[in-house]
């Protein structure tokens, strides 16, 4: 059984983040890249399920990435995964939702799969629309926002959040299954898992090794980003302190009132 | 000329805030474009939303009660919606920023070639083009983009971000075909509804999280849900306080959890770290408590007010029973 486990790699959130404003397209300088928290969640379910299945069940990473992202793929190889590949060409720039979905499906076929498995948004581009999509171009089901999953006799079993609760629903292999937070904590690599990462092969891949029939990157795009800005930002409010709880929910309570929210 | 569809998102007949602000902003994007205000209403208890739809200004209402839609997950929606899109031609369809919302987006553009943009706050149309305002990067960046190339448009939109309002619309209704020769390969076992008709936490006006500084579950049911009920509001959580099992992480607001745009937000015990902030920085008007006057949330809260929670949020709570009372 081959797991892939689909990982972006976005602007660390904690350093300064940027869109190129000649490109406008993210700015994506080598140190500041992490593995999308997201991702973090869908590596530790592979792993989880490989654990479960043992025999000789594997995890292979996949990020379509530029190859400066290498060191933060062995990130994902040293939580656990057994090898990794990676789709890396300069004619992907620029690329949107409908390229992404449509590159990774081909690159995914080239390296074979049985299950799929994906994190539920990328953090930097915000869509949340990729695995649903790879799993219409792969022509296979998706089985979106799981909890938990297992596989009993070739199908998988898996209980999934939904916006008002949950559900449990039962699917064929080959599938995309994307995660939530809920499958558990990531694992932290540990010492031999940062020094065994550094043998496990990391398979390029280029645009013409996959031989799409139609345009991706810039050209290719459905979308195209017109300008941004950071947000406004709020301003520092008032502090005041409250000498007891009467006095502090009387302070709260005027306020609403002041701003008309009772 | 662009049509506008609205995907409307409900369970069994009971639909949310949202469908109509959708179904609001949708006739608005249509005169503008120059199309028509369609909505699609898929599976049992449509017929019961589509009554519910005639109220907003809508051209069509296209709906089946097929049943397979809550039998089968994502593809017979999918479908449907496909199909309609492209018997409607060219269109930009809106759904909810929900997780059904996002996942049938990215299906469906898949499948129409279509761009797709989510979570957005604001949509602009210059020249017959359709401009959506989303933050990006956990919030960390604004950003306008544009279809492009391409016959069809995905948006997902984010709960309380435009307005709903009723207005008269044709409203006319007719029945989806069933898409035909399809076998559907994920089927659903079970479906459980939790917390059912309470407002989820992206659509509620007002949000009373909670923190560590609640320092157990009971606190957000004790203390938290009478002041969100007394105010018409949710209960919401940070993650400190959802990894400790306080309460599910369908709770928890932030870079990881959900991102919420509420009238009023009031964070209790809550430090106000930048991976909370940026779930919440949209809201209307930001109130904190915390014991301590140095915390972070200080820095953009519109008032923080130092003291003990626990003695503060039942006195408030009273306050605001009271004055409910004497308008009621
Ligand atoms: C990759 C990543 C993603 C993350 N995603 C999220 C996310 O989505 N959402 C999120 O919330 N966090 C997220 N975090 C965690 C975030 O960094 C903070 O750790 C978290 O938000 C802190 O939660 P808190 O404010 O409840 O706890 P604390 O920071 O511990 O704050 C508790 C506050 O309660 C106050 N307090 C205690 N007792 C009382 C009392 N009796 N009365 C009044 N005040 C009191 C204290 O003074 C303190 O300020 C993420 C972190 C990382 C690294
Ligand atoms: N460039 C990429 N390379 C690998 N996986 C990706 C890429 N973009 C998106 N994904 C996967 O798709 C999920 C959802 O991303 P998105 O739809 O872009 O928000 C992510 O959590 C990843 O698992």
């Amino acid at each position: 059984m081959k797991i892939v486990v689909t990982v972006k790699l976005v602007p660390d959130a904690n350093a300064e983040k940027r869109l190129d404003p000649a490109t406008k397209t993210l700015d994506r300088q080598p140190g500041a890249t992490v593995l999308n928290p997201f991702d973090e969640y869908a590596i530790e379910a592979a792993l989880q399920l490989k654990e479960k299945l043992g025999g000789d069940t594997t995890v292979t990473v996949f990020s379509m990435v530029p190859e400066t992202g290498k060191e933060t793929v062995r990130k994902a190889l040293a939580m656990g995964a057994d090898d990794a590949a990676m789709l890396s060409d300069p004619g992907l720039a620029g690329t949107d939702v409908w390229g992404t979905a449509y590159a990774m499906a081909h690159a995914l076929k080239k390296i074979g799969f049985d299950l799929v498995i994906t994190g539920g948004l990328a953090e930097d581009g915000n869509t949340g629309g990729v695995p649903c999509a790879l799993a219409e171009h792969l022509g296979i089901p998706a089985l979106t926002n799981a909890a938990k999953i297992d596989i009993v006799d070739g199908k998988l079993h898996i209980q999934r959040e939904t916006d008002s609760g949950h559900q449990v629903v039962q699917g064929p292999l080959p599938a995309v299954v994307s995660v939530t937070m809920a499958v558990g904590e990531p694992r932290y690599p540990s010492l031999k898992g940062i020094m065994g990462a550094k043998k496990k092969t990391v398979t390029a891949l280029t645009l013409a090794d996959l031989g799409l029939e139609r345009p991706v990157g810039s050209a290719g795009a459905k979308t195209e980003v017109l300008s941004f800005a950071p947000p406004p930002s709020r301003a520092k409010g008032q502090i005041v302190t409250a000498e007891d709880g009467p006095s502090g929910a009387k302070i709260i309570f005027d306020f609403l009132k002041e701003k008309k929210l009772i | 000329m662009q049509h506008v569809v609205v995907f409307v998102e409900h369970k069994a007949g009971a639909t949310r805030k949202v469908t109509f602000e959708l179904a609001t902003e949708a006739r608005r994007l249509a005169d503008q474009l120059g199309g028509k205000a369609h909505a699609v209403v898929l599976g049992p208890g449509s017929a019961a939303i589509a009554e519910q739809l005639k109220a907003y200004p809508l051209d069509e209402i296209h709906l089946s009660e097929d049943s397979d839609v809550e039998k089968f997950l994502l593809a017979p929606a999918v479908e449907y919606l496909d199909a309609a899109a492209k018997s409607i031609g060219s269109c930009i369809i809106l759904l909810p920023n929900t997780m059904l919302g996002k996942d049938l987006g990215g299906a469906v553009a898949a499948r129409l070639s279509a761009g797709m943009t989510s979570d957005v706050t604001e949509i602009t149309v210059e020249g017959g083009r359709v401009n959506c305002v989303s933050p990006k990067l956990g919030g960390a960046l604004i950003t306008s983009c544009t279809f492009k190339d391409a016959d069809y448009g995905v948006i997902t939109i984010r709960p309380n971000s435009f307005a709903a309002t009723p207005g008269a619309g044709a409203g006319h209704v007719s029945q989806l075909e069933k898409p035909v020769g399809n076998t559907y390969a994920v089927s659903i076992e079970s479906d459980v509804e939790e917390g059912s008709g309470e407002l989820g936490i992206e659509e509620a006006p007002v949000v009373i999280s909670g923190g560590r500084g609640l320092g157990g579950p009971d606190p957000f049911t004790t203390l938290l849900k009478p002041l969100a009920d007394a105010l018409g509001g949710a209960v919401g959580a940070t993650r400190a306080a959802a990894d400790a099992g306080w309460v599910p992480y369908s709770l928890q607001i932030g870079q990881t959890g959900k991102t919420v745009s509420p009238q009023l937000y009031l964070a209790a015990g809550i430090s106000g770290a930048i991976q909370h902030k940026v779930g919440m920085r949209s809201a209307g008007t930001i109130i904190a408590i915390n014991k301590d006057g140095g915390v972070p949330i200080g820095e953009f809260a519109d008032l923080l007010v130092v003291g003990d929670l626990f003695a503060i949020i039942p006195e408030l709570t009273k306050l605001v029973q009271e004055a409910k009372a004497v308008h009621a």
